[in-house]
């Protein structure tokens, strides 16, 4: 079994988290409806000229080179990834495991510099 | 006492969230319930002393599949009330492949049962770590003894980042492009060739 206690920082930084973000959602919304005057129509409540509608549905097309960039981070988040576990136990794996890392990081580079080549980072 | 609490607390938030993924009837939710989904996963894998699975859930799934996720559910143009009306005619596919589930399911569980696996024992508590802690056992075998199967990985990523680029990546016509800089050519910039700043006399005008 676990000790769970070590991950207690953890749960006091999510308890904050949590309370802060209550208080910038509803602190607004009760400071202006105790000191505004609160009395809402159709049309107070729809968008103005320049506005957007604010209830939609949220599935819209757009550009195809947002799901590129998101492939990319993906790729480049595993191998942050596999860069933990290599870098703390770098003293049991000694220069072989290094030499493999070096190996695998050259692998990665090639990929980028293919992307960087092809001009899939530039955004136009 | 804590370990249970929590423990029945991840578990009953991982089944009613991936529940609430098939029952919701936008996608978009269903995505954001997989999520929720993922984080109790991760949850799960700290209390049976799992740490860098746990990280690996919420970096990897929660970080970046689940956006790749959303933008398939976006950019896909499904209407899916009408995916939906051919529920009678493909029930029979469906409840031979929960069949299929099930049975491996029953497989999985019998064969986990039978105690051929030495990695843990069914009361939750594993075996041994090779070392001080979870992540380093594991990156003292995968980059000593698993390092070839570590390197086909690599290519793997490689591959799929260039499959992406192709599949994907589309040249703008040169028409369209936006002016680029370049920086060398700005630096090769002659003074005596650029604009300078003259005030002839009245009367006269400039060499130029």
């Amino acid at each position: 079994m676990v000790d769970l206690s070590q991950y207690l920082p953890i749960l006091i930084f999510l308890g904050i988290a949590l309370a802060l973000s209550c208080l910038f959602v509803f602190l607004p919304m009760g400071v202006s409806r105790l000191t505004g005057s609160h009395n809402p129509t159709a049309e107070k409540l729809s968008e103005y000229e320049c506005g957007f509608p604010a209830f939609e549905d949220p599935r819209s097309q757009f550009d195809v080179n947002f799901y590129l960039i998101a492939i990319l981070f993906i790729i480049f988040d595993l191998e942050a990834a596999f860069l933990f576990p290599w870098a703390v136990s770098l003293d049991l794996t000694g220069w072989p495991g290094w030499i493999t890392m070096m190996i695998f990081l050259f692998e990665l580079i090639v990929g980028f510099a293919y992307a960087w080549k092809k001009g899939a980072l530039e955004w136009e | 006492m804590l370990q249970t609490i929590a423990f029945y607390l991840f578990a009953t938030l991982v089944v009613a969230s991936a529940v609430m993924v098939i029952m919701s009837r936008n996608p978009v939710h269903s995505v954001l319930w997989l999520i929720l989904s993922f984080f109790n996963a991760a949850g799960l894998m700290v209390l049976v002393g799992a740490e860098f699975i746990a990280m690996l859930l919420v970096i990897v799934y929660v970080g970046a599949v689940a956006v790749l996720f959303l933008f398939v559910v976006m950019m896909l143009d499904i209407d899916f009330a009408s995916m939906r009306a051919g529920f009678v005619r493909n029930a029979p596919l469906g409840i031979a492949i929960a069949l299929v589930l099930l049975a491996e399911l029953v497989l999985g569980i019998g064969a986990y049962r039978a105690g051929a696996l030495i990695l843990g024992t069914p009361d939750g508590t594993a075996a041994p770590l090779l070392f001080e802690s979870n992540i380093e056992s594991i990156g003292a075998l995968l980059y000593s003894r698993y390092l070839f199967l570590f390197e086909s990985a690599g290519i793997i990523l490689l591959v799929a980042m260039i499959g992406a680029i192709v599949l994907t990546h589309r040249e703008r016509p040169a028409a369209h492009r936006r002016a680029h800089q370049d920086i060398g050519k700005q630096v090769r910039r002659n003074p005596k060739e650029a604009t300078f700043n003259a005030s002839p006399e009245i009367g006269k005008g400039i060499d130029l």
